[in-house]
């Protein structure tokens, strides 16, 4: 067997969600000149950085082997609390932050109790909170929409040091901190040999009940802050908000090569690479002006691909590493 | 006495048969009109077309996989069977649609209007959430794929498909034929009640009686070992999606005889629905678990659950609280369930 | 005298008042290996939990280092020294080396919560060479062989620093030359003063490792002393309670001359080589190999389960160069994989929803509907339950998880046995069943093969080949090395044959 060649292939599959990043974007590229700026760059990033940071957090529930379908339910209603509160008890603004942040954490709090002591599939007890948390907001708001003052609109526009978009700054200080969490400390290991076989990490002594919440936890907090960025963003909550995002959430994970399987993913670079690129398809498409209506085939297309590429991936890369009994001599 | 009683009443299969029944005479003591002749047609207009959903859905729950694509297939649907029906297109709102020309005119499709149009129509329908189904299925099935991204990714794909080829306008001017599916009534019994009656007797035969419906319980149980068993792994995971397009073309038609238009957006709301009544029945999301009759003790619950949360006039919002609360309590139900049974077994 | 390290003093359990631990006696001195052995169900698995803290008992006590020993969980008992290598390994394929070692007690860069990286690395790399494992600390637990993954068992014990090491059935899935590894590895441990319970089937590996053995059944301690009291045979009839005059049922048939499958010049890259192979009527027909050898992969291509480039099976005359494993059953053929829990059962389903699986379209009506016609696939079913003695319940409500690995096999077997195959291969059908349920299982081997099936029987276990075929082939590195008639049968002669080429392969296969 031609050595070289194997460990090229096995260099491709290893990286394919990176190789499929960069081939989309060049493409893009060729299309239309001007996608290649540094401004539609900066652009992609920024408005990839909400969905982004809600796949951070849907990261580490899939690593565990659950899934979080409640985010977008989770976003709405701590973006609802929160915006309220700056708007009828004139909260400020770091403060009605906290809250939000607060109100993301019960919530994960909420799924993680019905998840870890209930012993409810992580599908169907974050499709039952899905449901609360959305009727929770709309009778707090009698379905009517949510201003948000000028001082957070501003954050949304801001740049730290004058150069990075405060929006950016964030999803990537949550990138960083999410891969410190799950390389350096022992929680973020125990997060995959979780996912890896929970009988497994019972026996080896590990807390999965302290595990598995917290997974749940943290993409509360990060459905939360993610939601809120996206407010920041955008000014107002109206009673749709963050309907549908926990799909784009396990999308970008997904895309990042993170396994519905649990066990295997990563945030840097997976996830990163994932939600930038869900987005830069969306804006690439806008710049070579695909009719509207043909956009949304496009990147379900798009995803398509990743996944497919990512089963083929995974079987030939059994297929490689499988055990040889004999060694064929090569002519 | 009455510890054993209880006891007995959640381990029966029809657990949820009698939680409809208590629910519904609890609610007849305070609101008797909830069983007037109105809002039982009501409810029934409710009921079917959603058993047909959870029954397709049943079928891939069963093999262990999950079917998000119903609802894009119920778009997709809509939309083929409206631009093949309709007798008059306003070509302000649809001559961008890129079958403008090709296939539409303001005359409608080239079978609109005669005798054709109507079972052509519906054949086109079901062909559509069959075809579907299939796609679905080979990726899961010969590419490997999870189920949940690959609905995932359908369901985005064809409802984004439907709002394009209509640009989300919907199709009126639908011809008697096809609406009287919706509305018509033998005595006081709606036609779609036969229709999924027909479905589900189909399903119970199937899932009961035949080798093919065993085989879907053995690859829902262990695909692994039923490959080894010679069953036809591949086969049976297709048939499963191929089923669940078809009930979904199925509850399309019912929906939009019912509203007289092809609807691009139609059951957009539906999917949590449908799983949310598959699963409070009782089937399990792990596989290997599945009944007609719990797929309509399920739907029934959920319908019976929307009618009296509107009649109650309750604030709009408690509507999705209840179902949510309601939906992790029959999960709560069913982890209580195995356990009691799991210790009957060893005592 | 030696120092007793552990003492068990009349340790008693009961399940729903059946007693599964009745007074159970004895004690291991330190630094000595105890072979604790006794048939499924004679209360192994029930005294090690209760020494690993997963169960309490009912009475009794334990003593360890002379005080008293009542561990509550299994941490309290890793906390005391008490370590278990299991025959299921516990580790997580998708971390490294060093991550499985210390999952839950990593090494913390001075106060703060981050993994110290590189003393985590210098630890893992000194256990590992202390078991002489050269690996990177970072290498993928996937990328290990079995013999390896074991090794990194042993070095997680030895990290939470235990005296005594508990080995149950660790062999069961390792090569000739990981067995002899790790069998070297436990003489040292004891030399180095670590104390070794050993649990296992095998039971020559126990009397050629052991001080001392235990012998338990039906809960209780029959027989225990240095091992020099022992042989396997006594070893079996004290387990047994009886006296077994024989291990293997006698044979009542011969081949024929007929021929039902043969295999020519089989061959498909990396696995197997020019394979020929020949299966008469009423031939029960043993391929033997070391674990690796190619004996497994073989039978899965026969059946259809995996491909072959080169070569064709001949069944009924008719030749084909590729097969599904429809086809295989159609043809007649039968397979019983090696892991039964993952291939051969629906551990959910009822023992009669197993045994009416394969044989179900035949009992289908000729419609394309295919109705089952469920009163003779039930009487069916019932038979077969019946002809087979599958104890444990009614057929139709007992789901297969609950029963015991015996009854378990017999219906994978019962399961074939209605689709009246004439060719059937078994893949280590005793492995794993205890002592009673194993002369069953070689019984219905002998039935079948008198009704004129012919049976392919692949194990691990030469013993059993030479007890129950009429004719041993042998391979090694995917080869066909030599084939035995029963009149040649000669242990070294086999054995030779299985380890042809088989250490220089090893040496040049590593990574």
């Amino acid at each position: 067997m031609s050595g070289s060649r194997g460990k090229m292939l096995v260099a491709v599959l290893r990286h394919t969600p990176l190789i499929l990043f960069t081939l989309i974007f060049l493409t893009f590229g060729l299309l239309s000149p001007r996608f290649l700026s540094y401004q539609s760059f900066e652009n992609i990033v920024k408005q990839a950085s909400y969905i982004g940071i809600v796949a951070v957090g849907m990261t580490f529930v899939l690593l565990t082997a659950g899934i979080d379908l409640s985010v977008g339910s989770n976003m709405y209603l701590s973006a609802v609390v929160a915006g309220l509160l700056i708007r009828h008890h004139g909260l400020p603004v770091t403060l009605a932050l906290v809250v939000c942040l607060g109100v993301g954490l019960l919530f994960g709090l909420v799924n993680a109790l019905a998840v870890t002591k209930l012993r409810i599939l992580p599908f169907v007890a974050t499709l039952g909170t899905l449901w609360i948390g959305r009727g929770l907001g709309l009778w707090l708001t009698k379905s009517a929409l949510v201003e948000y003052p000028e001082s957070v609109t501003r954050i949304g526009s801001q740049r730290l040091l004058g150069v990075v978009p405060l929006p950016v700054a964030v999803f990537l200080a949550v990138v960083i901190c999410a891969a410190v969490l799950l390389r350096w400390t022992t929680l973020g290991r125990q997060f995959y040999a979780v996912g890896n076989d929970i009988e497994a990490a019972k026996k080896a002594g590990i807390d999965t009940v302290r595990v598995r919440g917290a997974a749940f936890v943290i993409c509360g907090v990060l459905a939360a802050l993610g939601g809120f960025i996206s407010v920041s963003q955008l000014g107002i909550v109206n009673a749709g908000f963050g309907e549908g995002r926990e799909f784009d959430a396990i999308a970008a994970a997904v895309l990042g090569g993170t396994s519905l399987f649990g066990g295997i993913g990563s945030v840097f670079p997976g996830t990163l690479l994932g939600a930038v690129l869900i987005q830069m398809v969306t804006i690439g498409l806008v710049s070579a002006q695909v009719d509207l209506y043909f956009q949304p085939l496009v990147q379900a297309g798009i995803i398509f691909l990743a996944v497919l590429l990512d089963s083929i991936r995974m079987r030939r890369l059994a297929w490689l590493g499988r055990r040889h009994i004999r060694i064929e001599e090569t002519p | 006495m009455g510890r054993r009683f209880v006891r007995r009443g959640l381990l029966s299969e029809n657990f949820v048969l009698y939680l409809s029944i208590v629910f519904f005479a609890i609610l007849y003591l305070f609101m008797p009109y909830i069983a007037s002749g109105r809002n039982l047609a009501n409810l029934s207009s409710n009921l079917w077309p959603l058993l047909a959903l959870v029954l397709g859905q049943m079928f891939v729950l069963i093999l262990g996989g999950i079917d998000l694509s119903q609802t894009s297939i119920m778009a997709l649907t809509s939309v083929v069977g409206g631009m093949l029906m309709t007798t008059q297109l306003d070509p302000t709102l649809f001559e961008k649609s890129p079958l403008w020309g090709i296939l539409l005119s303001p005359q409608g499709s080239p079978i609109s209007g005669t005798a054709l149009a109507v079972p052509l129509g519906i054949l086109a329908m079901l062909a559509a959430g069959m075809f579907v189904g299939l796609l679905n299925g080979l990726a899961v099935a010969k590419g490997r794929m999870p189920a949940f991204m690959v609905t995932l990714v359908s369901m985005m794909f064809f409802s984004g498909l439907a709002i394009y080829l209509t640009k989300s306008e919907n199709i009126m001017y639908l011809p008697g034929g096809f609406t009287m599916l919706g509305a018509g009534e033998i005595g006081p019994v709606p036609y779609s009640f036969f229709v999924v009656l027909v479905l589900a007797a189909v399903a119970q035969v199937v899932l009961k009686h035949t080798v093919l419906g065993r085989w879907f319980f053995a690859v829902g149980k262990s695909i692994r070992t039923s490959v080894v068993s010679g069953v036809p792994t591949e086969r049976v995971v297709i048939l499963g999606y191929v089923f669940s397009g078809f009930c979904a073309a199925v509850a399309s038609i019912l929906y939009s005889a019912r509203l007289a238009c092809g609807r691009p957006t139609l059951g957009q709301n539906l999917l949590l629905d449908v799983i949310g009544a598959a699963v409070i029945g009782g089937i399990s999301l792990f596989g290997g678990k599945g009944k007609v009759l719990w797929a309509f003790f399920g739907a029934l619950f959920f319908v019976l659950l929307s009618n009296a949360l509107s009649m109650l006039a309750l604030p709009f919002y408690a509507e999705p609280v209840v179902k949510g609360a309601v939906i992790l309590l029959a999960a709560l139900l069913d982890v209580t369930r195995t356990r009691l049974l799991a210790r009957e077994i060893v005592a | 005298m030696t120092e007793t390290i552990l003492q068990f003093d009349g340790v008693s359990k009961s399940f729903f008042g059946v007693h599964a631990l009745h007074d159970v006696t004895f004690s291991l001195p330190k630094g000595h290996l105890l072979g604790l052995i006794g048939e499924n169900g004679a209360g192994k698995t029930t005294l090690m939990n209760i020494l690993g803290g997963v169960l309490r008992p009912d009475g009794g006590a334990m003593r360890l280092r002379g005080r008293d020993y009542g561990p509550r969980n299994p941490a309290e008992a890793t906390e005391a020294g008490v370590a278990f290598i299991h025959q299921e390994l516990n580790l997580f394929t998708n971390l490294g080396i060093a991550d499985n070692l210390f999952i839950d007690r990593f090494p913390r860069l001075g106060r703060s919560p981050f993994i110290d990286k590189p003393v985590a690395k210098a630890q893992a790399r000194k256990l590992l060479e202390s078991l002489n494992l050269p690996l990177s600390p970072d290498t993928l637990v996937d990328r290990l062989t079995p013999g390896e993954r074991q090794l990194v068992e042993i070095a997680k014990a030895l990290s939470t620093g235990a005296e005594i090491i508990l080995f149950d059935e660790p062999t069961t899935s390792l090569t000739a030359g990981d067995t002899e590894r790790l069998f070297r590895i436990i003489q040292d441990l004891r030399r180095q003063g670590k104390s070794i319970i050993y649990i296992s089937h095998n039971l020559g590996n126990v009397l050629e490792l052991a001080d001392e053995i235990v012998v338990l059944r039906d809960g209780r301690v029959v027989d225990q002393g240095p091992r020099e009291g022992f042989t396997v045979d006594k070893m079996i009839s004290r387990m047994v309670g009886r006296d077994i005059s024989q291990i293997f049922p006698s044979r009542q048939s011969a081949p024929a001359d007929e021929t039902l499958l043969e295999v020519r010049g089989l061959s498909q890259p990396g696995i197997v080589k020019d394979i020929d192979l020949t299966l008469h009527k009423t031939e029960v027909l043993g391929l033997f190999g070391l674990m690796g050898s190619g004996r497994t992969e073989l039978a899965r291509i026969l059946f259809g389960l995996e491909p072959f480039e080169r070569g064709q099976i001949v069944m009924d005359g008719v030749a084909c160069d590729g097969v599904s494993v429809r086809d295989s059953i159609r043809r007649g053929m039968a397979f019983v994989t090696e892991n039964r829990r993952e291939e051969g059962l629906l551990m959910e389903a009822t023992i009669a929803d197993n045994l009416g699986l394969v044989a179900l379209p035949a009992f289908a009506s000729p419609s394309p509907v295919r109705l089952v016609r469920a009163r003779r696939l039930r009487e069916a079913v019932a038979r077969v339950a019946e002809s087979m003695r599958i104890k444990n319940g009614p057929v139709d409500r007992t789901p297969a998880k609950n029963l015991s690995g015996g009854n378990q096999q017999k219906v994978v077997i019962g399961k074939w046995l209605l689709s009246k195959p004439s060719v059937f291969i078994m893949d280590e059908p005793t492995r794993g069943i205890d002592v009673g349920a194993k002369y069953e299982v070689y019984s219905l081997i002998n039935d079948l093969a008198a009704q004129g099936t012919g049976i392919l029987l692949i194990s691990s276990e030469l013993d059993e080949l030479m007890g129950m075929c009429d004719r041993i082939v042998v391979m090694s590195k995917g080869e066909v090395q030599g084939a035995f008639d029963r009149s040649e049968f000669d242990r070294e002669r086999i054995l030779h044959a299985a380890f042809k080429g088989h250490r220089a392969h090893q040496r040049g296969a590593r990574r």
